[in-house]
């Protein structure tokens, strides 16, 4: 077995510029306990309280899509694990990135869904917010509804990024990353 | 009838709703992962409460952060008021916020694009 290289670890951390990372199963504790984590490291930032808030609250609809999603397909806990991270950018910009496993045929739909999103610009983005907002639930749906995505695009300042890695297994890897502010 | 009293946590707000009074009080962040679970008791309440008699009520809200899960049925709630508002009841929303955050002034502001009943929205005194 390969020996575990944290030190690597750490230097693509420190080069990358990641403040936190998490790759594993996750659960409703944890995503507070990591959000709690972040909270606490952005107050120390220099970012503006309505900064770190959009931040927080991607990091946080991300981590609950991911978790809806694993409940949903009831998956088990190591396939519903959740990769998570929150960097910066060359701009100093804080980037979220999560993946997690998803059926392939539902991440090309979600694939479309993002791109769709980041073409629209901030007042169609609301737009359509306020039309998911007012669409019926489905059923006894306990998650935002659809909303989740088009939240997180409203916060960014970049158009959203979807990519997705197919496995042999008929699953694929779906992994969204959404570009906050530095200020 | 009873009033409802559920104390915050990191994740959820306080919930103080005081029938006699005929008052609603909600703070603190609100991104639990099962809003209906969170919200559910104070749907029944309030439902219990316009059927119940014709008193008016009022909100008083210093909610900061919401996921949309929350956003989703904190908009729910508002089309309760709604509905009472045009059948002829007192209703109306106060929402503190903190003016060192723009997101929670800007959050409220969209709700109340979708109300026509008395919506305030004001800056907290510290």
């Amino acid at each position: 077995m390969e020996a575990l290289d944290l030190f690597d670890m750490r230097a693509n951390c420190l080069r990358q510029r990641i403040m936190l990372c998490f790759n594993g199963p996750i659960s409703r504790s944890l995503i507070e306990e990591i959000g709690h984590a972040l909270r606490k490291y952005l107050e120390d930032s220099r970012i503006s309280p309505g900064g770190a808030m959009d931040v927080f609250a991607v990091y946080v609809e991300m981590t609950q899509n991911i978790r809806h999603y694993a409940n949903q397909m009831n998956y088990s806990e190591a396939d519903g694990a959740a990769t998570i991270a929150v960097s910066r950018d060359d701009a100093g910009r804080h980037v979220v990135s999560a993946g997690n496993l998803v059926q392939t045929e539902h991440a090309q739909a979600l694939k479309q869904r993002v791109d769709a999103l980041a073409a629209l610009d901030k007042t169609q983005l609301k737009a359509a917010y306020k039309e998911q907002l007012r669409r019926p639930r489905e059923g006894e749906q306990a998650s935002g509804a659809g909303l989740g995505l088009i939240d997180i695009a409203r916060r960014s300042v970049e158009p959203l990024q979807a990519t997705l890695q197919t496995l042999p297994d008929g699953r694929s890897f779906f992994a969204l990353r959404a570009v906050l502010t530095n200020s | 009838m009873n009033n409802l009293r559920i104390e915050g946590t990191v994740s959820s707000p306080f919930i103080h709703a005081d029938a006699s009074l005929g008052r609603l009080e909600m703070g603190g962040d609100s991104y639990p992962e099962n809003s209906f679970e969170l919200f559910g008791p104070l749907i029944d309440w309030l439902e219990t409460y316009f059927r119940e008699g014709g008193g008016p009520m009022h909100l008083e809200l210093k909610l900061r952060y919401l996921n949309t899960s929350s956003v989703k049925v904190v908009m729910d709630i508002f089309d309760l008021l709604e509905e009472q508002h045009h059948g002829g009841r007192a209703v109306s929303v106060l929402w503190l916020y903190d003016t060192r955050n723009e997101r929670v002034a800007e959050l409220a502001e969209e709700f109340k694009e979708d109300c026509s009943f008395p919506f305030d929205i004001k800056p907290q005194q510290e």
